[in-house]
């Protein structure tokens, strides 16, 4: 019986054995903004919305569209392409509203469209290029994943007020 | 630990209530030391903070209120008399006890204070002056003074030694004193009450029978005229009455954390936001199904459930409600001392204590209220000589009222001193630079007064250590308009000032005004609206750049909200405008806006840590369409307005209104499901040489216009279209005030009386029945987009 017993708590810890093998992966979720695709961590994500009508807030900065309502939360609404230096476009069928989290600080992002989740090992994660390792960057570091390079967002530093 | 933690708490929560009292009580001594009942309740503070103490080893704070016990102790006796000297003692070893506990409170220790002088001092009172003990029979004359006629059987049991009693036995004993004192007085009462009511000497009437008065307007307490003129507070049947229903209320009591109190409105908060979705919904429905039969019962529910929100609300806000009392108590205190210091002679009378406010602003009020009342003190009442001179009484008044005004609360603060003399306020400001001769010249008697709150303005021709150094009013002014409250000065030389702050009950739901502006829309809080007009623009002068109009006899400052949070300006609003007159704290201001949408209960949020402290936007609301509405910081916005001159005002259609040169630049919209029927339409249009677009059908004209990409100068909709007809469409299109004065023609082949009707009533302009001539579309466009040939050839 005791030894039994013994059998299936050794398997059970052989899983969690496993499983934090599994933490070295990060969950990513990639979308497009311009002609460039990008990737937030999943668990910095509040959640992904289709586009409802906000309310622009004086003397805030183009890229601040103003605020908007999540079940009855307001919550600062931030478009993306002009943050990042890129000509704003109309929306589409396609766009969203990212909704990112911090601690504290929250604010929805406004991007082209999402591509997908994906899982990447921290192995395969560099620190940012060099050119772009100044303090303001936006850059956490880049992944590589087979033929492609994703460029993972710092989720803080999008939620920080620089005006 | 945590047990002794839990037990200090109870302990500095129960001293503190005590002491709120105790200040009261020990002034209102002064006046009645013979009251044996304030007495021993000032006795029991002290007595209970020091079993307390003692029992948690705060050496030095039982030491202290040991020996304030002693003079206390004596004085319940009579063997003491509680002389103005001796109070001068027996107040600052309150206040060194409060200190104490203050520390405590902090620190949790009462280490590190010094009492061995007050105690020397306490012991000296209570030895040195030690007045004989009144024997018995001296003093039993049945027919003398009230207060006589109470010592003897007090004095009677002095051998009791109250050091060995137990706190029980001291609560006993103490009740079995007020029950013979009630006793003594009741039979007094009815003694006096059989004489023929000869006129009572009354003390202190000012303040007794005015505070017994209002009680008796505010609630229905029991004072009837026979108990008001009995000796003020000690009157005994009044307070015991209040202390069988008190002992009753008390049990029915239970503490509630603040926070908890916060959640339970915030959560009502969020349920009066869906209540008003609710009822916005309910409004459409109502309008789309006519006279169906499950809207009454809709309706019903609507009603219902704003009924029962409204009733929570106001529940809920009941609960986090306090008596300004509260504050108040703290002031006959502070006059005393003060009038001690400048050596005046002034009274305070307070009424309306019982009046109730949200605890939120009853903690922001006491600072306010601190510095007018010692600005007051200090400026508006004179000495006695001088009161003397201007043959008023020697005695100045202070009067602390507060009662009910709508959803406003008013406190007033009155005194009967100098007043406030406008020239000389002109002349000090002008000294110091704070207004130019110019603006003196121009200001009004109420702008004159508002000086006062100026910062770095004092009238002190002297600074004192109670005011003069030119913070305190300027503090009034701040604190009071975070509150949205409305400061109001009124003033005769030589009789008096008056100081009336008005205060909105509640700080998280408001009311408020929603105003437009071009195509946004902007909460400001009713609290802070005087009143609307609706003005033409001549009536709009411009003095030294900046935009006034005259409103009856005052001359108001005026900002375009437009300007203040640079909305876009799509539109021209045309000959008339509304504005909203603005007042708080002291001051006033005109914002120009376009439209009034109408009142609205709102709930404050915050914009979030990412958009904090954005200027001239106070938080934001969720609108009954789910929409968010930003709510204008009144405070804010009237600092912004000083820097806004009158120039971006007046330019305004240039920018907007291209100016049109040639036929291309106007643009026609063309919606017709029909290829051909677009086909024949652009062909008609066509000599015209005008640009045309086409739509399909009203959705696609729809997502057209509201994409702003071109500016059309008329749209022609054919009625009968897939997804969206043209009736839809154009009401719609005239949701939109930017479209307001875009012209919409019908070209249909419906030709009934009754379409033609609800043409209108959507909103169009022309009605064009198929089949038509070029010659008569074409004249139809021309003469609605206003297309004049023989200028642009």
């Amino acid at each position: 019986m005791s030894e039994k017993l013994q059998g299936i708590i050794n398997k059970q810890r052989k899983k969690e054995e496993a499983t934090s093998s599994i933490d070295e992966v990060v969950q990513l979720v990639g979308f497009i903004v311009g002609d460039e695709e990008y990737t937030v961590p999943i668990l910095s994500i509040q959640e992904i919305i289709k586009p409802i009508e906000s309310t622009r807030v004086p003397q805030t900065p183009p890229y601040v569209l103003g605020v908007f309502n999540l079940r009855g939360s307001v919550i600062p609404l931030i478009d993306l392409r002009i943050k990042f230096g890129i000509e704003p476009q109309p929306a589409t069928p396609e766009t969203r509203f990212i909704v990112m989290k911090n601690k504290e600080e929250i604010a929805g992002f406004v991007i082209d469209r999402l591509t997908e989740a994906i899982r990447l090992n921290v192995r395969d994660i560099d620190p940012a290029p060099e050119t772009s390792l100044q303090e303001k960057t936006f850059i956490d570091g880049v992944g590589k994943q087979q033929d492609r390079i994703l460029t993972i967002l710092k989720v803080d530093r999008l939620l920080e007020r620089d005006f | 630990m945590d047990e002794f933690q839990e037990i200090l708490q109870d302990f500095l929560v129960e001293s503190f209530e005590l002491i709120e009292q105790l200040d009261q009580d020990l002034t209102l001594l002064e006046t009645q030391p013979d009251d044996l009942e304030l007495l021993n309740r000032i006795f029991r503070v002290a007595h209970t903070i020091k079993g307390a103490s003692s029992f948690l080893n705060f050496d030095v704070l039982t030491h202290l209120t040991h020996h304030m016990e002693d003079v206390l102790n004596k004085a319940r006796h009579n063997e003491l008399k509680m002389t103005p000297e001796v109070l001068d003692v027996v107040l600052p070893s309150i206040d060194m006890m409060k200190n104490i506990l203050h520390t405590i409170r902090d620190s949790g220790t009462d280490n590190g204070y010094d009492v061995s002088d007050m105690v020397k001092r306490l012991d000296a009172v209570s030895n040195g002056d030690t007045i004989p003990e009144v024997s018995p029979a001296k003093s039993v004359a049945p027919a003398k003074a009230a207060p006589q006629v109470v010592e003897e059987p007090v004095a009677a049991e002095d051998e009791i030694d109250y050091e060995n009693l137990t706190e029980a036995e001291v609560e006993a004993e103490i009740a079995r004193l007020l029950a013979k004192r009630q006793a003594e007085d009741k039979a007094k009462r009815e003694a006096k009450k059989s004489e023929a009511p000869a006129p009572k000497k009354v003390e202190k009437p000012v303040e007794s029978a005015k505070v017994q008065a209002t009680f008796a307007d505010y609630d229905n307490a029991p004072a009837e005229p026979v108990k008001s003129s009995a000796p003020a507070k000690g009157a005994p049947a009044p307070a015991a009455a209040a202390a069988q229903s008190q002992s009753a209320a008390v049990e029915q009591t239970i503490r509630v954390d603040v926070k908890r109190l916060d959640h339970l409105m915030n959560l009502i908060g969020e349920l009066v936001l869906g209540k008003n979705r609710l009822i916005k919904i309910n409004d459409d429905v109502e309008e789309r199904y006519e006279g169906e039969e499950f809207l009454e019962e809709l309706n019903q529910v609507v009603s219902i459930v704003s009924l029962v929100t409204t009733d929570l609300q106001i529940a809920v806000m009941k609960t986090r409600m306090l008596p300004i009392g509260k504050v108040f108590n703290k002031f006959p205190r502070m006059i005393r001392d003060l009038s001690r210091e400048l050596n005046k002679k002034i009274e305070l009378v307070i009424s309306g204590e019982e009046t109730e406010l949200d605890k939120s602003i009853v903690e922001e009020i006491g600072d306010p209220l601190v510095h007018i009342i010692r600005n007051s003190c200090d400026h508006g009442i004179e000495d006695f000589e001088t009161r003397k001179l201007k043959g008023k009484p020697e005695t100045g008044i202070i009067e602390l009222k507060a009662y009910n005004e709508g959803n406003h609360i008013v406190i007033s603060i009155a005194d009967d001193g100098k007043g406030l003399n406008t020239e000389m306020l002109k002349q000090k400001a002008m000294e110091k630079g704070v207004i130019s001769e110019h603006e003196a010249d121009n200001m009004s008697e109420k702008e004159a007064f508002g000086l006062i709150f100026r910062p770095g303005f004092s009238t002190a021709a002297q600074v004192t250590s109670v005011s003069g150094r030119g913070v305190g009013m300027d503090v009034v002014k701040t604190n009071i308009e975070k509150l949205n409250g409305i400061i109001d000065i009124d003033s005769v030389v030589n009789e008096g000032t008056t100081m009336k702050l008005k205060i909105p009950l509640t700080l998280a739901i408001i009311q408020a005004l929603l105003v437009g502006v071009q195509e946004e829309f902007y909460a400001i809080p009713l609290a802070s609206v005087l009143e609307t007009v609706r003005i033409t623009k001549d009536e709009i002068t411009s003095v030294e750049n900046r935009s006034v109009m005259r409103l009856r006899d005052e001359v108001l400052p005026l900002v375009h909200l437009v300007d203040i949070f640079e909305v876009e300006r799509v539109f021209d609003t045309g000959e008339h405008a509304y504005v909203v007159i603005l007042g708080l704290a002291e001051s006033k201001i005109g914002v120009i806006v376009d439209s009034l949408v109408g009142q609205e209960e709102i709930v404050i949020k915050s914009l979030g840590e990412y958009l904090k402290g954005m200027e001239g936007i106070a938080g934001a609301t969720i609108r009954g369409d789910g929409g968010v509405t930003l709510i204008v910081d009144v405070a804010a916005i009237m600092q912004m307005a000083k820097s806004i001159s009158t120039k971006s005002m007046t330019s305004t259609k240039a920018s907007v209104v291209k100016a049109k040169n040639s036929p291309s630049d106007y643009h026609v919209l063309i919606v017709d499901d029909s290829k051909t029927d677009r086909t024949i339409m652009r062909k008609s249009l066509e000599p015209l040489g005008i640009t045309l677009s086409e739509a399909n059908d009203g959705l696609e004209a729809l997502n057209i216009l509201k994409a702003g990409e071109k500016q059309f100068d008329a749209v022609l909709i054919d009625i009968e279209m897939p997804r969206m007809d043209g009736y839809t469409l154009a009401s719609e299109i005239k949701k939109y005030s930017k479209f307001k004065n875009l012209p919409l023609i019908a070209v249909t082949s419906r030709s009934g009386k009754s379409d033609r009707m609800r043409g209108v009533e959507s909103g169009m302009v022309e009605y064009v029945t198929k089949p038509y001539s070029p010659e008569y579309l074409l004249n139809v466009v021309k003469r609605n987009i206003k297309l004049n040939m023989e200028r642009t050839a």
